[in-house]
This record gives C-alpha cells, structure tokens and sequence, in this order.
C-alpha cells in the first residue's frame, strides 16, 4: 500500500478530520440546499452557500471506471502491482477514488461496492471499496480496519 | 474585437534543440538555445522581442530575458495548462500582438523530461522543476496515495471508461503508435529514428495503465523548442513565407481540477476548445491538410480526433485505420514523430512542425500543405486548439 501519505491541509484536511473522528466515509453537504459534494468546495455550485457540514454516507456505490497499474512510483503500490484504483460513483451522487483489495481481473463497471475507510495517520484516511455482498445498498457496518494487503 | 485577432498575425521564426534521453545540457540552456535560434531563424535580434511566454516552471521570463538580451520586456505571462500550455499560448501572443501591448513575443518551452528523473552521473545539477499548476494539490491528495501518480495512470480513469463503453480495439492505438514511428524515421531529430515499430512489437509489450501499453506512451526526453509571432504585416517583411495564425482556443472540462466528478468523463476541455477554433479560423475539419495532435497517449489522441470532428464518438478507430493517418493518407498525423517518436516537449514541437509543412521546409513534407492544425493536451483534461496557414 501507499508509502506515501500525504498532510493535506485546507478544506481537505476538515473532510479528513470528520471522517476520522466518525469512524465512517463522510462527505461535503450543503447546508443552504441539501446537495452532496466532493472533493470539498468553498461554495456549492447550486445555490452558493457556503455553509456545510460533513455527514456519514451509506457507504455504497458503484465502479463508474477503474484504472489498473502495472507499475508505480510509489514502492508500496509497487509491491501489489498489478493492482486496480477504482473511480467509485456514490450513492448520494459524488464520485471518489477508492484502494481495493480485489484483483484487476473481477472487477467490471457497474458493479456495486461497499466502502470503508482506514486512517492511515491522524490527518490521512484512505477509502477503500469491494464488491458488495448483494445488490442492495448496505449501511455502512463498521468493519475491522487495517490494510487487508498487509 | 474578434476580426482583428484571427488571421492577423504570424509565426515567423522556430528553434527546436536535439531529442536525447540524458542531456549534457541544463535544462536552461536548452531554453536558451531554442530561443535564440528561433529568434536567428525569424532574422530578428532579442532586441526586437518584447514579449515573452515563458515554460510552464523551470525558467521565468525576466530570466530569460536577462540571458538572450532582451532590454525592454513590455508584456509577458505563463500559460499553466501543462501539455496544452504551448498551443494556448499561441492565443495569448496572438491578442498582446493584435491588441498593441507587445510587437514580437518568444513562447518557449523546454525542460529534462527525463532526466529529472534520472540524471547522468555527471549531469550538471539543477533544482529547476515544473510548475505542476491547478493539478499539483489533487495529485498530491487525492491521487497518489491511491497509487497514481503519473499521467499514464490519472487518463487511464477516463481511458478505460473509453475503451469499455465503445469497445475501442487495441487496432487503433497500434495506428497512431505506428503511424508515429513511422514518421519519426523521416525525421532528423527524432528520438525515435532508426528505431522502427512492428505490429508485433507494440503487442509485446507490456502494460504501464491499462489500457495503456509501453507504446501507447510518448517518450520522456530532454530537450527545448521556441517560436517568434508578430503581425502579419511584420512578417511579410521577414525571410521566411508568414505562418498565419487563423485561429485558436482553449478549453477546460468541467471541473477541470480533478477527474472523477465530470459529469460526462468523456468530455474533456479539447470539446470545448475545438468548435471555437474553428469558428473563429473560419475552416472545417476536412480543410485541414496535416494534423499535428498531442499524442502523450496514443488514445488520447483518438478521443481528440472525435473532439475535433474527425468521427463520430468512438468512430475514431475507423478514421485512424488503412493508412489515412500515414504520411500520403488524407490526414496525415504527427509528421515528425510527435511525443511519441519524436520527444516530448509539451507540443511546441507540433507547432514547430506544422510550421515548416507550411513553410514546405518539413523532413516528411506533406504535399501542397496549405492548412494544420495543432492540439495541445494537458493537466488533467484541459485543450487547446491552433490552426495554422500558409499566407496567401
């Protein structure tokens, strides 16, 4: 896994931080009109507010593309290549990267996922995603943390 | 405002260094070298530049000034949209020409694309790096920490999502890369001469970022280009015939910071870009006689031959094939290499060549070249477009 891991700072940092403290993957929403938003933004593109909060999601979604490396600059990923990155669409609508223990070959657009995040420092949460056990959308079950690669 | 920019100026000189893995040189006086020999080859003296574009990072124009001798700087900025920085900047010499502020602007571009990342034992150091923009912050937080952190693997997002909802055969990537190497054999710089590739070879090869292979990407490379544009008028006076500057644009998507929450992850700044350039040159996409399109990825310059017009969305497999993109086909492609086979120096290296095909100067001339166009592609989606022609 990642041997880098960076300090964000910022907004990004706050959105670090919720999902830290919640134990749980949580996003942007505006408080002026409801609309969820990712990576976070100053002001939602519909009605301007600048006014949000950060809440718990259900934690499902779906592939929406997937890149898959064969080699990496980075010598942690190096050690899994070849390994997929998968752009995951939520839910709730934002769209986010997310690891994946599941190999290059299984995974297909479309298909569904379960979502949980892993701190990887006190200002770093990765996400990550594998294909959910049925269909349905599941809420978001707190599941053992740590990097099931290590 | 519009009818005094487009058509209005010109490209009337262009410096170009060698393509090499591992320069001897640093990467300032590889700038400095395209420089002065654009400026030589436009049979003007830094005296008569008074605007500069400078590279994305490594130089700033008040450098560069300083070292070619330019007394008297009246107008300069930097164009940060990486690989489209080049052909943008086109545009923006085109509006300080057409709108009074400078006579003759220098754009250049130069950088160790591959030596950064691995310098001779005796390289001369240097703390010179890119200036990564817009994209620099989502790499580093967003990007990397998921294990990507090179171009190949950021477009793979948006590549795969290509490849799977059109189901884009590995046919076409393998015509681009061809066509590429085969015109880098015409060509007295290319990396790429004397090195020739076989169907064969670019399916033994091994993937980077699916769908990417080793030859689907260009060739990381050290070395610089420069061009000098002045108003069409000037130029008539010049010794080189004038390369008309029809039009141009830029274009970002939407959010162009970052990737995974476009709408349409199909829809890239180049979409938006090219309608405007060719309104505003007032051609068509079949006027144009030679293509010069940002090959960083050889599926990248697929989605842009749809952005263009050339086919329909995912109809680009049909328009790359039998040869049509080959030098003697209808649209030939990246006549001197490009990225690809030649180097990789942002696309200025395009706006080089589509110069001397329309100055009839080129290694691999195009015959009776009247029209190009230029496409530079960077960051993580933005465009631009330029269209060059040949004065009448």
């Amino acid at each position: 896994m990642s041997t880098y891991v960076p300090t964000p700072e910022w907004i990004v940092l706050d959105w670090h931080h919720a999902c830290i403290a919640a134990e749980l993957l949580c996003i942007q929403r505006c408080v002026g009109c409801g609309r969820w938003r990712h990576p976070p933004r100053r002001f939602c593109p519909a009605c301007q507010s600048d006014r949000t909060t950060f809440e718990p999601v259900t934690g499902s979604g779906s592939v929406l593309s997937f890149a898959v490396s064969h080699r990496s600059l980075d010598p942690g990923w190096q050690t899994h290549a070849p390994y997929a990155t998968l752009l995951v669409e939520l839910n709730e609508g934002p769209r986010l990267l997310a690891a994946t223990t599941t190999p290059p070959g299984e995974i297909r657009i479309g298909q569904r996922l379960a979502m949980r995040t892993e701190a990887l420092s006190e200002h770093f949460v990765l996400v990550w995603a594998d294909p959910a056990s049925h269909d349905e959308p599941t809420s978001m079950a707190p599941r053992a943390r740590g990097n099931p690669h290590d | 405002m519009g009818t005094d920019l487009w058509g209005t100026t010109a490209i009337v000189g262009v410096g170009e260094t060698d393509y090499v893995r591992g320069s001897d040189r640093h990467v300032c006086d590889l700038i400095l070298d395209a420089a002065m020999e654009a400026i030589t080859d436009a049979g003007l003296k830094p005296a008569d530049i008074n605007g500069i574009i400078p590279p994305p990072g490594y130089m700033s124009a008040e450098e560069i000034a300083a070292h070619l001798g330019v007394p008297d700087v009246a107008y300069h900025v930097s164009v940060l949209m990486g690989g489209a920085s080049p052909t943008a900047s086109l545009q923006t010499a085109a509006m300080a020409i057409a709108g009074g502020l400078a006579d003759n602007v220098l754009v250049c571009m130069g950088w160790n694309g591959y030596s950064a990342l691995r310098p001779k034992p005796d390289a001369r150091p240097t703390k010179r790096v890119m200036n990564l923009g817009p994209m620099g912050e989502t790499v580093r937080n967003h990007y990397a920490p998921y294990g990507l952190m090179s171009a190949a693997q950021h477009y793979s997002l948006y590549l795969r999502r290509y490849v799977d909802t059109f189901g884009i055969p590995e046919d076409a990537a393998a015509a681009v890369a061809i066509a590429c190497r085969n015109h880098a054999q015409l060509n007295s710089k290319a990396l790429m001469r004397g090195t020739p590739l076989s169907r064969a070879d670019y399916d033994a090869a091994p993937f980077i970022a699916e769908p990417l292979r080793k030859f689907d990407c260009c060739v990381e490379t050290d070395c610089a280009t420069a061009v000098v544009v002045t108003s069409l008028g000037r130029a008539r006076d010049l010794v080189h015939p004038a390369v008309v500057y029809l039009g141009g644009a830029e274009g970002h998507p939407e959010p162009a910071d970052e990737i995974a929450n476009r709408a349409n992850l199909l829809e890239l700044g180049i979409h938006r870009a090219a309608p405007r350039a060719f309104a505003r040159a007032g051609v068509a996409p079949h006027d144009i006689d030679v293509l010069e399109i940002y090959d960083c990825f050889t599926y990248v310059v697929l989605l842009q031959l749809e952005a263009l017009g050339y086919a329909e969305p995912g109809g680009a497999p049909a328009f790359v094939a039998d040869g049509n993109i080959e030098l003697g086909g209808r649209f030939p492609l990246n006549t001197h290499g490009g990225l690809l086979s030649q180097g990789h120096c942002w696309g200025l290296n395009h706006v080089v060549e589509a110069t001397r095909q329309l100055r009839g100067t080129a290694d691999a001339q195009v015959t009776d070249a009247e029209l190009a166009l230029v496409t530079g592609y960077g960051d993580l989606g933005d465009g631009s477009v330029a269209i060059l022609g040949r004065d009448r």
